[in-house]
């Protein structure tokens, strides 16, 4: 600093109260139901319930008396994607989240695989996001954050799968299977069945060549995504991977405890309804927009035939029946934070809580190896509780990447020869 | 016995401080870091010590090491705070240790000086917990945008007084000039590097941090050979928006750390094995290679660049010819790392009666003249200390929260 800015600064301080201002950065104390409350804000209702004291602390609409609507504040706009403004527990469709929804035929010696996949192509130039969502979840998992990234990257392709056993795609073996009709849900297969997801998109998609990409994976699905970059089988297409919550030791010594969670959870719901509901009151899913979205496709309806309890009209019941995948759990997990330093490409970390960083990745992240983000107001689904701060994140994170736009401030060398030329 | 004093002594003992006593605390160190520049100039001797981490017991170890304030000149580079259990009692010690002494220890700021980053990284949790609310965490960040960005050590000697060693260690004695001197954990001398006489006309070869002996026979040593090339510290490293240590000084750092620009830069950059700049995996700051560094030496005529900001298992590390150093100072890095630490100690130069050159960074010297012939400027005498992690109290460790309470949905 300069003596005059110093004398200024400190003719300032002098001036300041002493007791410090409130900074205006965002706590982590700040009350979760505010995101909720943003989108609900435009309507101050004054019968609305009362656990809402949170949320409209949150707002200063609920403490004036008039409301102006002006164009700055979208007072009556009712942004696509957010289309309901009571605390409804309505499943919501796919399409205000995605272009296409796509089933992809691929046939190998053994099975024949149908693909089912979220799908919006990439506008010239731009990247396309690949995303895998972890064990248990669907495509849809992504549906909120698609619609925030396109905010920041509108012309952005994404690519958002159902893994085999999940969702809806399915498989029919060719074979006699080992397993009894369950899939082989190996981290190997899982991987290479996204290159390929990938490799068909690109053939329905007729493009000469493989647009760049960016892997996002949650959960299970950032160990797949980690896999599949350090193979190399996407090449040299691959600009970088993100990885959502999920960490190799803290995830290996969970494994123990899953069975037992497995157990307390319930087998079946009575209504779609029901089923998001249990989500968001158990806080497995913290946003209600995104369980209304996601969790329809977790479930499917116990056929009537097989339905003993002629009480309800319909049972749901999980589409994946998770603790039969327990053979594959150390698997997907084991040697992950070495494949998510070792591959190649830019290398995102995003995690809810707190930093849960293994040895291996905390020594990684204090050499500077990758980009940690930590969310400490956001559940284990990362994309769903904080859509809207995963996709800047990711945003960001695409554009510092992307090769076409990486513009480096000009070399000292340069400006050396530029101060050269002017002597 | 001062209340400063008293507060120091409790500090000292890993207590924490009232709340009161912190805020008048915070005042104070404002209103001495706002009359430092942009980059502190400090005279040698000097003990520069990289990342502390809130690792107190660490921190402990590392002024029994290097011995006690005001004994012992310190310069700190940053990165008190966040990950350890005790970011609050190795900050406070440190500030309350600068007010006490401001002339024998400089504090510059780290990326984890930032209100963003405490939030996060266990800073803000910790005052929160240990005070029940965010006032303390609100004090210290405001110290925090009043903290140098560098600082420049000026009349650094050339050569090191050997340490005395054991016999029985099986160390030679050095006949020659003394460069480079590594401590071990046990006070013993683990390795020692003579100076190596570039033969006239020839450029130094690249050897990096292990010097071998030389075998031209060493010259004597007037005074200007050792032009006294300054030493620059900043937490992380250089940016490509300043060529100049001026530049740096023109930056109104009184702020939060920006998400980009030379002063983030500053506190984010990492060298690299590459040319010129690159892009930095960190998500902030960039990458730069040895020509950057060695030409950034040469304009500004420094004769090496200290900073921290990354983990080295070694404690320290040589890169470029010895034109950079990285100095890590937290032991057992959050507890499970598994490194060493280290701190770099530099001398007096007294071969000139102790006459100080001004070379203080802002000689603008011929750019044209930067090629690849150029020599590089020897670097000063580095002593290394390295340490081990101080045996943890386990009475202080906050209870561990079963992972199961969280990792539950981890699966579904």
């Amino acid at each position: 600093m300069s003596d005059l800015q110093r004398s200024f600064a400190k003719a300032k301080l002098a001036g300041l109260p002493f007791d410090p201002p409130m900074p205006s950065t965002d706590l982590p104390d700040e009350d979760e139901h505010a995101e909720e409350a943003d989108y609900l804000k435009p309507l101050p209702d004054p019968t609305q319930d009362d656990d809402s004291s949170s949320a409209s602390s949150a707002s200063s609409a609920s403490s004036t008396g008039t409301i102006r609507p002006s164009p700055s504040k979208h007072l009556f706009a009712r942004p696509k994607g957010y289309p309901s403004l009571k605390k409804s527990l309505d499943p919501l469709p796919w399409n205000d989240y995605f272009s296409q929804e796509c089933y992809w035929a691929n046939h190998r010696p053994t099975e024949s695989i149908t693909h089912h996949v979220y799908f919006v192509p990439p506008i010239g130039k731009a990247p396309l996001l690949v995303m895998h969502h972890g064990a248990g979840s669907s495509g849809l998992s992504f549906a909120l954050f698609s619609l925030e990234i396109r905010k920041a990257l509108p012309n952005c392709g994404l690519l958002s799968v159902d893994a085999r056993g999940h969702g809806e795609t399915t498989v029919s073996s060719l074979e006699a299977s080992p397993n009894d009709g369950d899939p082989d849900l190996s981290l190997e297969v899982l991987s290479q069945d996204l290159a390929e997801v990938v490799g068909l998109a690109k053939t329905e998609m007729g493009w000469v060549e493989m647009p760049d990409i960016v892997l996002i994976g949650h959960s299970l699905g950032g160990a797949v995504v980690a896999d599949l970059a350090v193979s190399g089988r996407l090449g040299k297409s691959v600009l970088g991977y993100a990885v959502l919550d999920v960490v190799e030791g803290s995830a290996m010594d969970a494994l123990q405890s899953m069975q037992q969670y497995l157990a307390t959870r319930p087998k079946t719901f009575p209504s779609l309804h029901s089923a998001i509901e249990w989500h968001t009151r158990t806080r497995t899913v913290r946003s209600t927009m995104s369980a209304r979205i996601s969790v329809p496709s977790l479930m499917r309806r116990v056929p009537a035939s097989s339905n003993a309890n002629d009480d309800h009209d319909e049972t749901w019941t999980w589409r994946t029946e998770l603790s039969k995948t327990e053979q594959y759990w150390s698997n997907w997990f084991n040697g992950l934070s070495s494949k998510f330093l070792s591959a190649n490409g830019g290398k995102l970390l995003i995690l809810a809580g707190t930093d849960r960083l293994d040895k291996e990745l905390m020594i990684g992240q204090m050499q500077g190896k990758y980009q940690l983000q930590v969310f400490p107001e956001a559940g284990h689904f990362v994309q769903e509780d904080c859509a809207e701060k995963t996709a800047i994140a990711v945003a960001d994170f695409v554009k510092r990447n992307d090769r076409a736009a990486l513009v480096l401030p000009p070399k000292v060398g340069q400006m050396a020869e530029k101060a050269n030329g002017l002597k | 016995m001062s209340d400063l004093d008293k507060a120091i002594t409790e500090l000292r003992a890993c207590r924490i401080i009232p709340e009161t006593q912190i805020r008048e605390i915070c005042h104070k160190a404002r209103e001495l870091l706002i009359e430092e520049a942009n980059v502190v100039q400090v005279d040698a001797p000097v003990t520069i010590c990289g990342d502390i981490h809130g690792q107190f017991h660490d921190l402990m170890e590392l002024f029994r090491v290097g011995g006690d304030v005001p004994d012992t000149n310190y310069l700190f580079m940053g990165d008190f705070v966040d990950r350890g259990f005790y970011s609050l009692e190795s900050f406070m010690l440190l500030l309350c240790l600068k007010v006490r002494y401001p002339d024998r220890i400089t504090l510059i700021r780290g990326n984890h000086e930032s209100r963003q980053i405490t939030t996060v990284y266990g800073f803000y949790d910790e005052c929160h917990r240990k005070y029940g609310s965010a006032n303390v965490w609100r004090y210290c960040c405001d110290v925090f945008d009043y903290l140098a960005l560098g600082a420049l050590v000026l009349g650094v000697g050339a050569t090191l007084e050997p340490t005395e060693i054991d016999p029985s260690q099986g160390i030679d004695p050095v006949d020659d000039e003394l460069e480079v001197e590594i401590i071990d954990c046990n006070k013993r001398v683990r390795e020692r590097h003579p100076r190596r006489r570039p033969r006239p006309g020839l450029r130094r070869d690249g050897g990096g941090s292990s010097p071998g002996s030389s075998s031209s026979p060493p010259t004597k040593r007037g005074g200007n050979d050792n032009s006294g090339g300054a030493v620059l510290c900043v937490h992380g490293g250089l940016s490509p928006l300043i060529e100049f240590v001026d530049k740096i000084r023109l930056i109104d750092r009184k702020q939060e750390v920006p998400h980009e620009g030379s002063m983030c830069d500053l506190l984010w950059s990492d060298p690299d094995d590459i040319d010129g700049w690159g892009l930095s995996p960190r998500g902030a700051g960039f990458l730069f290679g040895s020509d950057i560094v060695k030409r950034f030496n040469h304009i500004n005529n420094l004769s090496l660049i200290a900073r921290a900001h990354q983990l080295v298992m070694e404690g320290h590390k040589e890169m470029f010819d010895s034109q950079i150093v990285t100095v890590w100072s937290a032991p057992n890095y959050c507890y499970r790392c598994g490194n060493v630490a280290s701190i770099l100690e530099l001398y007096e130069d007294t071969s000139n009666g102790g006459v100080v050159q001004r070379n203080n960074g802002d000689v603008n010297r011929n750019i044209a003249a930067v090629s690849n012939s150029t020599p590089l400027m020897q670097g000063p005498a580095r002593r290394y200390r390295v340490f081990e992690a101080a045996p943890q109290d386990p009475r202080g460790m906050p209870a561990k929260k079963p992972v199961a309470d969280y990792f539950l949905v981890k699966l579904s």
